[in-house]
């Protein structure tokens, strides 16, 4: 006859780490070594909570699905305003690839009427764009890299490429990476949350998957419609109460089953399940906005219960600050093939605010300097235009782009990297996709050279055999 | 009892423990692992490398000893990678030794560093020819009968001082066969019928009824679909499905008639190669057409067919050689013998296919390549058969009418030949006039009505008529101009765009007091605007009509036939409502009625033919002119002629479902080395051919495409493929593979827990002539296989994977075979098989990705809802999130294992996908009306052998009443009816008594959560 008795499982080192790996939502490569530091002797410099005293705990990734106009926004080209509507110089459009122009094409500048124009802004007197004023008063939290460029030029690829550094399927996202190496603070919250505004992106999940890491770091995606996890509530006439009465048969079956098999696997099975239950509350709760304060929501122009860019900023901090390790923001329609210029201000009208407020709220309470924002997308645009002039657009441009960081070890105020007089091509400084990534790992205190997971019979890294941290915009 | 008793008896006298590591099991691997890079063939880092036993026992460039036997604090080796002070701690820039390798290599040398001549670099097990290894010997006492699989594991069980664990008992033993065999459970009857039969061979006719069944071919395809990364669309942006499920089918069929392995891997590879290949051969190639696909704009298509090949070499050397060759496109492998070159010459063997992405129009790109047709199966054949009939009926009808109505044609050319004008028409002062918008017109003198209020962007207007007497046959409405109107009109909206839009007419009559609304028919204009026919305003949809751009300025007039003439008296009324539903003020600015009562079939006639008609006499040509303008003005004809058309639609779209095929192009490819693996950058050109380090036998034939390519895979030529296949098999009945680097048998992989098992299984699969089916029976039957899986503590904490194999093997299902499994506990599982991919339920706003040509999902309401899993519809960029959550790959790329994690994500699914709670309510159906007696205790127990085939204890039993009697006291009305709401209409239950239904559905998802359930 059953007895339910507990054993408590007791397991060499290495079981635990795959255990512990292959559970729940996973515990960092780091913290395992730490947590297992008694039981070894090897020298102390390995255990270490990261290779390096980390700058950042946790990461908010904006990704501008489509590709932001970056020549609009970040990096002014007066050259290519004056030039705009000459033939682009052939030699150069000749060495490129494009998705759509095929025959030489004009330039296209920046737009003269105030709206478009760039201002000096701060201390540091960094340029930003007018369609970004509520940004243009942070001038002096972020850091403009100006000459990123990138292996690919369709989104899927490049969107793939950007996140998990290998532009076809089957690779960890970067988001993923983190975690496994970090794990997350809050045992209760998936460590990796994405939030999209809009169509999910080309790449679709495959852009949060956990590739050839164990799946429980992959991206868990937060919805605002539905249930905000997916199965997270229960199903149809099953009340909270019946809820609980289910799980504690279940659980309490589980045990016995435990007691009479000993396979340890059933023990984690229970703290699943028990988990489950929790986020059954904690995750409507972490998803209600709307008990944020009347000021919050002004900031960041936040409605409850809507879709909204703005909602997910906020929700970015809520999670930031429950100890998530990586949140993941698409926001989709930056794509502007036609009709550039009417087309990224109205986007532009749309995130401005909300992530100006994301960086002054971390900041109020004093999370800023623990988190690191990054705002990016798969590749920038041609200072060429693209189709009719009157409403012209850009294609894509994978040579030379601009993304933004602030916040935790990046030097504020700041640009790094230049083009050239008309934005075609680096002039100074490049950085690479895998040196970002190289970047943003060291942030977070990782080497990203041993950062790594044993598959095929080799150490794979986010960064390929490539990157290099980029120290100058260190702060 | 008696099974314990023969078990104890194999405990040999002495246990002979391991008391030094082993070089090649233990050592080699680690020195491959950590020094390997640095220190190995291709750099010899401080001057010397550890992958060769003269130079690691030798001095580097530091002239001290690397490894002193029995010295390993002497040992150099030893210093570096654990004294910091030494320098930069060892390895340079990688994680450090763990203690316990750290601990292993300190015990080798302090047992003396036995490093055997012969073994090293180019001597790696795996690429060594297969020889069938001796069975190790017979244990002095044995009464049970041990196969050769137990041999091998109780010898090294007993190397351990351990032992076989003791047979599970035999239902468990069922259900744990029937899953691993079939990956569904056992029918209650199949567990009788095996309880009952006591003979020896009980289990050995289970388990061959197991590989008979039609089930087993869809249970081992799953892992197969993973490796061919089989999906049903192209992934990346423009995600759009594709038709490749024949190939499916294809894999499983084959691994029902258990086709020999080295055929099923020719087929696939070169199917479309081979003599007089056969239809079935050439759907097997769909193996390779499984590459994914960008189909962007700005695709590159020389780019997309490198990566494709890039994906079909790195693929083919995953899963025929268990080798990482993707290591080598770039730069000759780092640690196995494979060189670029090698890479570049297995890239040539399929470098001679087509192109598979098209430029179809502008920068629109489609996913291409070869499809082949496929033959219309039973199905289409029937439904292709009663087409033809009713085509054959229809037109037949035709002709008949054709001949019966010369009479009419005759009687319509008289009356068409006694009119003055093709229709008369007629109009009074309407009785009255309504207009939607504020209201504002004026009645003109031509019975037309000015509107002259302020344009509104939409409106009905109505007219009214009374007093009229005779037969109407057709009424027509006029859009005249007037100077008031904004441009003259005839349209209100803007004075540029004059245009109106009649987006539909309605007529109705009233008599006493009752209205109806008169079909309208043959429906004729003046002019009507390109894709805005008139007879749009006539179809009963709001978004089409009628409109006259560009013809602005001038009077426009529609005219439309009642279907069935009226006769109206005085007190009858007409209303004839003008519906301008398009918006922007679209509207008729002086709208007229009229009516007729001439002949309504020769409304759509032109003056023409009335000329026609008079004529006495008519040319041929004439005549058919008449004719057939008869025959467009009847109602009945018409009729005839759209179902006919539909019909000769439906048969047009009856065309043969298609699968994707690998074929060659007439023209072979250079193939070029690319330099940094960058298809730009051309290097030597090089033939295609097998890896250096292996031989092409002799006996193969020299054809240099993908068949030599797939016969060298198959032959002795290739050591690995039987290796690496077995590998997966065991790991597949045991949860782990006897190599657990099952993706890579190269250098770095990791030494086989049981190699000589590993190298007789491979033999008998050889020596079978590669019947999977026959070693997976060996396994089977092995008392390995059958131990019980419950163990003590201490074996859990020893050796957590089981690698040992002292007990038997548990672990929980893969994503599909769960669903299976709870499909089948249900009731619901559907055995249909083949076909299309399916759609089960799924949340809304899975499917919504960027891409043109979207797919939607639709979750299908008959049986196919309930198909097995590896029908499932796969789409990679959004695939089954509930087979997300339990590990399944997105089949983006070749997939050789999947993890098997534990997550509260896997608790959510099971307790709450809507999915789930079908299935606990067609269980609890299945327990309320199939149970023997309807006591709960009964009930119970019976729910309890469905899902887990065994009773259940006592304590289960109280466990789950006492759910069961909480939920029925505590349920409300609303949540019984939620919880027994049907998820569609077709799906019926037994059960009438809703409550009990309600409270058993709890119990149901209660026992299929439990992990028992979900554990094989």
């Amino acid at each position: 006859m059953t007895q339910d008795k507990q054993p408590s499982p007791e397991l060499t080192p290495f079981a635990r780490r795959t255990l512990l790996q292959r559970t729940g939502f996973g515990m960092g490569a780091f913290a395992l070594s730490q947590m297992l530091h008694g039981e070894t002797q090897t020298n102390a410099a390995e255990f270490t909570a990261t290779h390096f005293p980390p700058k950042a705990k946790s990461v908010i990734y904006i990704h501008l699905v489509g590709a932001a106009s970056h020549l609009d926004l970040y990096d002014f080209k007066p050259e290519l305003q004056k030039r705009s509507g000459e033939d682009c110089p052939k030699e150069l459009f000749e060495s490129g690839k494009f998705a759509f122009v095929r025959n030489l094409p004009k330039l296209l500048g920046t737009p003269t009427e105030n709206k478009y124009a760039f201002r000096r802004c701060g201390q540091s007197g960094l340029e930003l764009s007018n369609l970004l004023p509520h940004l243009q008063g942070l001038a002096d939290e972020i850091c403009v890299v100006k000459s990123l460029h990138t292996d690919e030029f369709n989104h899927g690829p490049a969107q793939m490429f950007m996140l998990t550094g290998f532009s076809r399927f089957g690779r960890p996202s970067l988001g993923s990476w983190l975690n496994y190496g970090l794990g997350t603070e809050n045992q209760d919250l998936p460590g990796f949350v994405v939030m999209i505004t809009g169509n999910v992106l080309g790449a679709g999940s495959p852009a949060w998957s956990s590739g050839f890491l164990p799946s429980v770091y992959q991206g868990v995606e937060f919805r605002s419609q539905g249930d905000p996890v997916l199965f997270l509530s229960n199903p149809d006439g099953v009340s909270s109460q019946s809820r609980r009465r289910i799980i504690d048969a279940v659980n309490k079956l589980n045990r016995s089953q435990l007691a009479n098999i000993g396979d340890p696997e059933i023990a984690t099975r229970i703290s699943q399940y028990e988990l489950a239950y929790r986020m059954q509350t904690s995750v409507p709760e972490l998803m209600d906005i709307s008990n944020e304060s009347k000021a919050i929501h002004e900031m960041y122009g936040t409605s409850p219960g809507k879709t909204k860019f703005s909602n997910n900023c906020l929700l970015a901090r809520r999670l930031v600050e429950r100890g998530v390790r990586f949140v993941q923001l698409f926001d989709q329609g930056w794509d502007t093939h036609g009709n550039v210029f009417e087309g990224v201000a109205n986007k532009a009208k749309q995130v401005d605010r909300p992530i100006a407020a994301l960086i002054q709220d971390l900041k109020q309470r004093g999370l800023l300097d623990s988190t690191l924002i990054v705002c990016s997308a798969e590749f920038g645009r041609t200072p060429f235009g693209q189709g009719d002039r009157a409403k012209a657009g850009r294609d894509h441009h994978k040579d030379a782009f601009s993304m933004w960081m602030a916040g935790g070890g990046i030097r504020g105020g700041m640009s790094y990297g230049k083009t050239d007089d008309i934005g075609y091509t680096i002039a100074e400084d490049p950085v690479h996709v895998h040196d970002l990534n190289a970047t943003i790992l060291n942030l977070l205190g990782i080497d990203h050279e041993r950062l790594t997971f044993r598959y095929q019979g080799r150490q794979y890294r986010l960064t390929d055999v490539e990157g290099n941290v980029v120290p100058a915009i260190l702060a | 009892m008696r099974t314990l008793l023969l078990f104890l008896l194999l405990i040999p006298a002495t246990t002979a423990y391991a008391d030094s590591p082993d070089f090649a099991s233990d050592v080699m691997p680690l020195l491959r692992k950590h020094c390997a890079r640095c220190h190995g063939s291709s750099s010899q880092e401080g001057g010397f490398r550890l992958d060769q036993r003269s130079s690691a026992f030798g001095r580097g460039d530091s002239e001290e000893n690397l490894i002193v036997p029995g010295k390993p604090q002497s040992s150099l080796l030893l210093q570096r990678i654990t004294d910091a002070s030494l320098g930069d701690l060892m390895p340079l820039d990688a994680q450090a030794l763990r203690a316990d390798e750290v601990k292993l290599l300190s015990d080798w040398i302090a047992a003396g560093a036995d490093w055997p001549v012969g073994l090293e670099e180019g001597k790696h097990w795996a690429y060594e020819g297969l020889q069938r290894p001796e069975l190790p010997e017979s244990p002095r006492v044995s009464n049970v009968e041990l196969n050769p699989v137990d041999l091998f594991v109780l010898q090294k069980l007993q190397s351990q001082g351990l032992k076989l664990s003791p047979q599970v008992d035999r239902a468990r033993l069922l259900r744990r066969t029937n899953l691993s065999l079939i990956g569904l459970p056992p029918s209650p009857e199949d567990l009788n019928r095996f309880l009952e039969d006591e003979t020896p061979q009980a289990f050995e006719k289970a388990v061959d009824r197991l590989l008979d069944s039609q089930r087993f071919g869809e249970r081992w395809a799953v892992p197969w679909l993973d490796l061919a990364r089989y999906a049903d669309s192209n992934g990346f942006q423009a995600d759009q499905l594709r038709d490749n499920w024949a190939y499916r089918d294809w894999v499983i069929e084959a691994m029902n008639a258990d086709m020999p392995f080295d055929q099923f891997t020719i087929e696939q590879l070169a199917g479309d190669l081979l003599p007089d290949a056969t239809l079935s051969q050439k759907i097997a190639t769909g193996f390779h057409r499984m590459a994914t696909c960008n189909v962007e704009a700005g695709v590159d298509p020389e780019a997309n067919r490198v990566n494709q090949i890039v994906d079909r070499v790195n693929t083919t050397a995953t899963v025929f050689m268990g080798a990482t060759l993707e290591c080598a496109q770039c730069h000759d492998h780092k640690y196995d013998p494979f060189t670029q070159k090698d890479y570049y010459r297995i890239f040539a063997y399929f470098n001679n296919t087509p192109l598979e992405v098209k430029n179809t129009s502008g920068v629109t790109w489609d996913f291409y390549g070869p499809k082949m047709d496929l033959p219309f199966n039973e199905e289409q054949q029937t439904a292709r058969e009663k087409l033809l009939a009713e085509k054959t009926d229809l037109e037949e009808q035709v002709a008949k009418w054709r001949l019966d109505t010369e009479e009419e044609f005759q009687a319509w050319l008289k009356r068409l030949g006694s009119q003055n004008e093709a229709v008369t028409w007629h109009t009074d002062l309407p009785a009255a006039f309504h207009s939607s918008d504020d209201g504002k017109f004026e009645i003109q003198e031509d019975a037309s009505v000015l509107l002259t209020g302020k344009v509104p962007d939409k409106a009905d207007y109505r007219f009214e008529f009374t007093g009229l007497t005779g037969e109407i046959t057709a009424v027509r409405v006029d859009a005249l101009l007037d100077d008031s109107i904004p441009g003259k009109g005839p349209g209100r909206g803007d004075p540029v765009r004059r245009n109106i839009i009649l987006t539909e007419v309605e007529v109705q009559v009233e008599q006493g007091g009752e209205t109806r609304v008169l079909e309208l028919t043959l429906p004729h204009a003046d002019f009507s605007q390109k894709n805005w026919e008139v007879a749009k305003a006539i179809d009963g949809k709001m978004k089409t009509g009628w409109a006259i751009s560009p013809e602005f300025g001038k009077p426009h007039w529609s005219a439309f036939a009642l279907a069935e003439p009226v006769s109206f008296s005085p007190e009858m009324r007409l209303s004839v409502t003008l519906k301008q539903h398009y918006g922007q003020g679209r509207v008729i600015g002086r709208p007229k009625v009229s009516w007729s009562q001439t002949d309504a079939s020769l409304l759509q006639l032109d003056p023409e033919l009335v000329k026609l008609a008079k004529k006495r006499k008519r040319n041929k040509k004439e005549g058919k002119k008449l004719r057939d303008a008869f025959n467009a003005s009847n109602v009945e004809l018409k009729r005839l002629e759209k179902q006919l058309a539909a019909t000769e639609k439906k048969l047009d779209e009856l065309s043969p479902n298609t699968t994707l095929v690998m074929t060659e192009q007439e023209e072979d490819r250079d193939t070029f080395v690319m330099i940094r693996g960058d298809y730009e950058s051309p290097g030597d050109p090089v033939q295609a051919g097998v890896p250096d380090l292996f031989e092409l036998p002799p006996d193969i034939e020299r054809t240099g495409d993908r068949l030599e390519l797939a016969r060298w895979l198959t032959s002795r030529g290739n050591p690995l493929l039987a290796r690496v296949t077995v590998n997966r098999w065991w790991g597949e009945l045991f949860g782990i593979g006897l190599v657990n680097t099952p993706e890579d048998f190269g250098t770095q992989s990791e030494f086989p827990s049981h190699p000589a098992l590993l190298d007789w299984l491979a033999c008998e699969l050889i020596e079978s002539g590669w019947s999977r089916k026959h070693v997976l029976k060996t396994i089977v039957l092995s008392k390995t296989f059958q131990q019980n899986a419950a163990a003590p503590q201490a074996s859990f904490e020893s050796d957590p994977d089981n690698r040992l194999l002292a007990r038997g093997p548990r672990f929980r299902l893969p994503a599909e075979a769960l669903r299976d499994n709870a499909l089948a506990i249900s009731g619901l599982l559907s055995d249909r098989m083949s076909g299309p991919p399916v759609m089960p339920y799924q949340p809304d706003k899975i499917w919504r990705s960027v891409g043109r040509n979207q797919p939607t999902w639709k979750s299908a309401e008959s049986e196919d809802r309930f198909r097995r899993g590896v029908y499932v519809v796969c789409k990679r960029a959004a695939p089954y999130p509930s087979f997300i959550n339990f590990d399944a790959p997105n089949r983006g790329s070749c997939t050789v294992y999947r993890d098997r994690t534990n997550t509260p994500m896997q608790a959510l699914t099971l307790l709450n996908d809507p999915a789930y709670a079908e299935m606990a309510l067609a269980f609890a159906d299945r327990i309320l009306s199939q149970a023997e007696s309807d006591n709960d205790t009964s009930r119970l127990g019976f729910a309890f052998q469905i899902a887990v085939s065994r009773e259940a204890t006592s304590f289960e039993q109280k466990i789950l009443g006492d759910l069961l009697r909480e939920e029925r006291a505590k349920l409300t009305e609303a949540e019984i009816k939620q919880r027994t709401k049907l998820p569609f209409a077709a799906m019926k239950l037994m059960t009438t008594d809703q409550r009990e239904l309600a409270a058993w559905s709890a119990v149901a998802s209660a026992i299929l959560n439990l992990d028992e359930s979900m554990s094989q």
